[in-house]
């Protein structure tokens, strides 16, 4: 092991727990302002010619999202008089490895619109929810989603679909899929509007990275090439080469420890071989992700802080919201060959807001995909969607038709934010370390499916004017058992009383602590999430030096 | 392999003779089976003596879940499990992170060969016709024994080469997956023509 920068008992001035879409950033830009920096992460920092187009190896043997083979149980519920049940794979995925869930996504990467800021104002309540407008705007925010544009690297082409933006991408759109042709081409006949979708994949070289070969392995892999925009591609290396920032990896958080004053002093961690560290701080910036960072906020809990660290709120976990999705596949007559390239080249956000008069809350948009992310095996494993068996020679037949003459038109939307719906420290599953197993409960507002209903009618919509010769659709009807997109659960406000970060993503209770990630979220958006954690990310950032070098940390 | 022992290539290439033979002469006589037989060996002689990384199972375990494998994905007009090599995962995977299913598809297996029996009067599976092995499979299709071999026969077809199956990437080839590293626009029909037509 090369000799550390940073001694773990001497005092540096910022722990970031979690290296991924938030993490990696807040060290890149605490580490370039001139602070001390030690990143704990708990996977492997694994690069480029690390990944591998291996389908058994990511998306069976969870060699990136770990779960249950792993030693990381996690245990689900629909509510909370139930007893939680270990799941097979995970309830919340994400990725274990520098960059997190930014190195194995898709790469879509949505801003949010003005309305997402103040849609209760817009709205009203929503009666048995924790529907609630966000401490800021999105004008307040356009700055940071510009950051994210450039300083990442995102493709797309402005044009009056987008919202209010302050300068052009600065990679031109992905070059149109079939998938995507299938979309405008129907969107046109029907009014609606599909255009290139932007995504955090470059579509010509950027920041000293290479543009997409369109192998076709973005979702749930990592990219070969650093094409993908992940925060291990393109914010650690930023870090790590200002001199100040010392990320550690394999080394799993156990607990935040504060001092008399109840300020966050100390970060204790195993290392691999399961030797314990404790590394002392000034602050600590807390980007675990939309589970993790709740995990051990509640792990966190001392006399001090009896309820978790941060949680005088009670709000710590709660919330929880995975965008809703619905699914209608399309089987064509000529080769689509979904399978190539990005997952999707064009979104059509007509219906980002359900008219209310409908008599439900909800909006999304709709993108051309491949049905199972363009993966052979996958294809084959799941329910069989144009045959009746799901083996012989007829299924096979089916199954050498489908997988290059199908794509899918998928709804993305909202969930609402519900207390019931909420990430806790199971009392009996433990992990391999010994720490309670993240346990999800949720079940679906109504709301969520009727939005998620609305989607999938107007994907078939989409489908028929497409011309698709069969036409499968489908989305969750009894409620979604987990998710990507793990948001909500440390959720930001100006109100201690029923949030858990201030505006700023600092926590309202520890001075020096702040929660970084999909967790601040106040609302879920429309889905794809990460282009608004980055943002928040760069935006918490710029608070944290100011003050910083106020000494108001 | 001793310079008299069938080769794997040369068997599969002698099996899809007898295959396309089969075919066209005899539906029911296109059984995995018949193939072995028609390449001089029974299944279960043909694993022990050919498969030399078949290192779990015993000679009748894989020679019984070879014959059911090659019914979820069949041998047809195209390739199947059996050219795919999938038993060779299978073994694999049952020894290492599927190794937690060894003793399911053991007890699995002992079930449906009784059953056969009790049927057919033949426990060896992978003597049976391909239209008794269907029967049987159509009994316990519903099951999670089924749902484990179904499970571990497509994984064995689309994974990596590098784990037993997937032959000179046989399942891939099947479903039109043309692994690559390197695509260039136009990647299906739709944006060709699109491209074609100045959209």
């Amino acid at each position: 092991m090369a000799q550390a920068p940073f001694a773990t008992r001497d005092e540096v001035d910022f722990v970031v727990i979690g290296s991924g879409a938030a993490g990696g950033i807040m060290a890149k830009e605490l580490s370039e302002a001139g602070f001390s920096v030690v990143v704990l992460e708990q996977g492997p920092h694994l690069k480029g010619p690390d990944f591998k187009h291996d389908e058994w190896a990511y998306t069976q043997n969870e060699e990136l999202t770990w779960g249950r083979r792993k030693g990381h149980p996690q245990t689900f519920r629909r509510y909370e008089h139930e007893k939680a049940e270990i799941v097979d794979g995970s309830a919340l995925t994400y990725a274990h490895n520098v960059g997190g869930s930014s190195v194995h996504f898709s790469g879509n990467f949505w801003r949010l619109r003005p309305i997402d800021f103040m849609e209760r104002s817009v709205l009203g309540p929503i009666s048995g929810t924790n529907f609630a407008d966000w401490p800021i705007t999105y004008e307040e925010l356009e700055p940071y989603y510009t950051k994210v544009d450039w300083e990442i690297g995102v493709s797309g082409q402005m044009g009056p679909w987008d919202p209010p933006r302050s300068k052009d991408y600065p990679c031109p759109a992905m070059p149109v899929k079939s998938s995507g042709v299938l979309m405008e081409r129907a969107a046109k006949k029907l009014g609606w509007t599909a255009y290139p979708a932007p995504v955090a994949i470059l579509s010509k070289a950027h920041n000293g990275r290479p543009p997409c070969i369109h192998c076709g392995f973005c979702n749930g892999f990592g990219c070969e090439v650093s094409a993908k925009s992940s925060s291990m591609a393109a914010m650690i290396p930023l870090a790590l080469a200002s001199g100040n920032c010392e990320l550690r990896t394999l080394c799993t958080v156990s607990r935040i420890n504060t001092d008399a004053s109840g300020r966050a002093n100390e970060v204790l961690y195993w290392e691999a071989d399961g030797t314990e560290q404790a590394q002392r701080t000034k602050a600590v910036v807390l980007s675990a992700n939309g589970a993790e960072s709740a995990r051990l906020l509640l792990l966190s809990a001392s006399p001090q802080f009896p309820d978790g660290l941060g949680n005088s709120s009670g709000m710590v976990g709660k919330n929880l919201m995975f965008n809703g999705s619905s699914r209608v596949a399309g089987l064509f007559p000529e080769p689509i060959n979904a399978h190539k390239s990005i997952p999707t080249t064009r979104v059509i956000h007509d219906f980002y807001s359900i008219d209310p008069s409908l008599g439900f809350y909800g909006g999304g948009g709709i993108d051309s995909r491949s049905l199972t992310a363009g993966r052979p095996m996958a294809a084959a494993l799941q329910n069989p969607v144009f045959a009746s068996s799901n083996w012989g020679s007829e299924w096979k037949q089916n199954l050498m038709r489908e997988f290059t003459h199908t794509c899918s038109f998928n709804g993305h939307c909202t969930s609402l934010p519900l207390s019931t719906n909420n990430v806790t420290l199971d009392p009996e599953v433990k992990d391999k370390w010994g720490r309670p197993a993240l346990r999800t409960t949720f079940m679906n507002h109504p709301d969520d499916f009727k939005t998620m209903e609305f989607f999938m009618e107007r994907s078939v919509e989409l489908m028929e004017a497409a011309g698709a010769l069969e036409i499968v659709a489908s989305y969750n009807k009894t409620g979604q058992t987990g998710g990507v997109h793990l948001l909500g659960t440390c959720r930001m406000g100006n109100d201690p009383d029923s949030s858990v970060v201030d505006k700023y993503n600092r926590s309202h209770d520890v001075p020096n602590l702040y929660m970084v990630d999909g967790g601040s979220l106040v609302t879920s958006g429309r889905g794809q999430p990460t282009m608004t954690i980055m943002a928040l990310a760069f935006r918490a950032a710029d608070h944290i030096k100011q003050a910083a070098r106020k000494l108001e940390i | 392999m001793s310079a008299n022992t069938l080769s794997r290539r040369d068997f599969l290439h002698a099996a899809m003779c007898s295959s396309a033979a089969c075919v066209r002469l005899s539906c029911s006589a296109l059984t995995v089976s018949a193939l072995f037989v028609a390449a001089g060996k029974t299944m279960a002689e043909t694993l022990d003596t050919e498969i030399s990384t078949i290192n779990v199972l015993n000679p009748d375990e894989a020679a019984d879940l070879a014959a059911i494998a090659a019914r979820i994905i069949p041998s047809d007009e195209t390739p199947g499990v059996t050219e795919a090599g999938a038993i060779y995962f299978i073994d694999y995977v049952l020894g290492s992170s599927r190794s937690e299913l060894l003793a399911p598809v053991r007890e699995g297996l002992v079930a449906l060969k009784a059953r056969s029996e009790e049927i057919f009067s033949q426990s060896d599976l992978s003597r049976l016709a391909p239209f008794q092995l269907d029967a049987l499979l159509k009994e316990i299709e519903n099951t999670g024994f089924f749902a484990m071999l179904r499970y571990l026969t497509v994984c064995g077809t689309f994974s990596l080469p590098e784990y037993g199956g997937n032959r000179d990437m046989t399942g891939h080839t099947l479903v039109g997956f043309d692994h690559r590293h390197v695509w260039a626009p136009p990647f299906g029909y739709y944006d060709a023509d699109y491209m074609a037509r100045g959209e």
